[in-house]
């Protein structure tokens, strides 16, 4: 691999956040080679290859990594917190939040080091704890998406969706772009058993993902619109057979039958693209065929 | 005394490609099978659904529907492999799942993968049975060492899954998730990952 296409393809990972550990391991280990190259971006790279490593755990590659980035930003709190990440990897949970504990004594605002220490606390079991110090970090920043996502992603865990639900609308306002999370919200209102909201919520989905497009109706669905019209498909069809009642008073559209139909129609679409072969096609039309 | 479990190697190798896949966040899946006349259910394959969201119901809803019965197979049992190298418990999302599934087929069973297991050579698989209302790990005999009722079909599977990871044999492995992505990924027979001599 060539040295160009290896930096492109790792700051490909870098801006979409993807968690690639083993290649990007691989590519980053092509890069170290020739760092004398690098400049600016070489650090960045360092960064990427740490967290990498610790993932696939070559804690050798990370201690050498770590070392090279405390050398060069001292008394940084992006380095202080990769080395909470190291300390996780072997140090006793104790020993990890009694670090974390010290950082955020020196700086209550380090919104990573109190990130980082919800986390231990989540994965040791301690839930209650992390939902408590989880609730006071969005209290000093309520911007943090991120934050909200995981509130909502811990209370689902352990069957709390209507407290989810909360937690995802709190998302929703600060990022109402992004269909990802109405699509998240959708799928635990469905989960939650109110399929009204749930009905309500995939359309929004798919009125996000297909209205820009010139003539959605002759194009099948695809990604996350797919999804979406096939959850509309599921709850449309089980508000035909009964009415649930709907915590959230969210009031049943008139004519189901009709999206209902819409929904087995845009969901066949995607199966029978020309072109390009759809796998398990029978099955799903005889799912979609069942009354 | 609890009936003989057979994994078969098909269904095997598609928990451990699907595992293997998404070593960064939980996975699950269903297990299909047949049960003889003399009590013992051999698991004939594995359907991987989710690896997104596995806490949420509706696409787990979908797939369970999409692929029931096609195969002329019952529906026997679950599997899930968690986010964390340590964690092995089935609660309390799969417990749910686990329980649906048993409303169907009395002896169900759970598979919970056990990260510190995996990769080592040995079956990394916790079965997990219903003992009245709530969900148990099995406490007999060692799963899967000689005299348990749980048992694979061919003994070296686990190093030959092993060695195929190793060989990034498990890459185009793909899920329900995956597949309501790209309608053209085959989850239900993952004929492109899955060898076709086991």
């Amino acid at each position: 691999m060539s040295l160009s296409s290896a930096l492109e393809q790792l700051a490909i990972y870098r801006a979409n956040n993807v968690r690639a550990s083993q290649e990007t391991f691989e590519h980053a280990s092509v890069i170290l080679k020739s760092a004398q190259q690098l400049g600016d971006d070489g650090w960045a790279v360092l960064e990427q290859l740490f967290l990498a490593s610790v993932d696939i755990g070559r804690l050798d590659v990370a201690d050498r990594c770590l070392k090279q980035l405390s050398d060069k930003f001292r008394d940084s709190p992006r380095v202080d917190v990769l080395a909470g990440i190291r300390m996780e990897a072997t140090e006793s949970t104790d020993v990890v939040l009694q670090y974390y504990g010290q950082l955020l004594e020196a700086d209550p605002a380090n919104a990573a080091v109190w990130k980082r220490k919800i986390s231990v606390l989540r994965r040791t079991g301690k839930i209650d704890k992390a939902v408590e110090e989880l609730s006071e970090l969005l209290d000093t920043f309520y911007t943090d998406v991120e934050g909200w996502l995981e509130l909502a992603d811990i209370y689902t865990t352990c069957n709390r969706y209507s407290a989810a639900l909360q937690a995802l609308s709190h998302a929703l306002l600060l990022a109402p772009q992004n269909p990802f999370y109405v699509l998240q919200f959708a799928e635990t209102a469905y989960t939650a058993g109110d399929l009204p909201l749930a009905l309500k919520t995939f359309l929004v989905v798919v009125d996000m993902c297909e209205r820009d497009l010139d003539s959605p109706a002759d194009k099948p669905p695809a990604g996350i619109s797919l999804r979406a019209w096939m959850g509309i498909k599921l709850s449309s069809r089980r508000l035909m057979v009964n009415s649930h009642p709907s915590p959230s008073n969210t009031v049943i559209p008139k004519n189901l039958h009709l999206i209902e139909e819409l929904a087995t129609e845009r969901v066949l679409a995607a199966y029978s693209s020309k072109g390009r072969k759809p796998e398990g096609r029978d099955v799903v039309v005889r799912w979609v065929g069942v009354a | 005394m609890p009936p003989q479990y057979i994994v078969s190697a098909q269904a095997y190798v598609k928990i451990v490609f699907h595992t293997a896949k998404h070593p960064q966040s939980s996975a699950n899946g269903v297990l299909l099978g047949q049960e003889d006349s003399s009590g013992q259910i051999t698991i004939v394959d594995a359907i991987p659904l989710l690896h997104h969201w596995t806490s949420l119901s509706p696409m787990m809803e979908i797939g369970l529907d999409l692929h029931a019965e096609s195969l002329g197979l019952h529906l026997v049992g679950y599997y899930q492999a968690c986010e964390r190298v340590d964690d092995t418990a089935l609660a309390p999302v799969g417990e749910r799942v686990a329980e649906k599934i048993k409303s169907g087929f009395k002896d169900a069973v759970a598979f919970v993968i056990d990260g510190e297991k995996f990769g080592s050579g040995q079956v990394p698989l916790i079965p997990y049975v219903a003992q009245g209302a709530s969900w148990r790990p099995f406490s007999g005999t060692d799963p899967f060492s000689p005299g348990s009722p749980f048992q694979l079909s061919s003994a070296d599977l686990a190093q030959r899954s092993t060695s195929w990871i190793r060989d990034g044999r498990h890459n185009p492995f793909g899920d329900f998730d995956d597949h309501l992505e790209d309608v053209t990924i085959d989850w239900l027979r993952n004929t492109a990952s899955v060898p076709s001599d086991i």
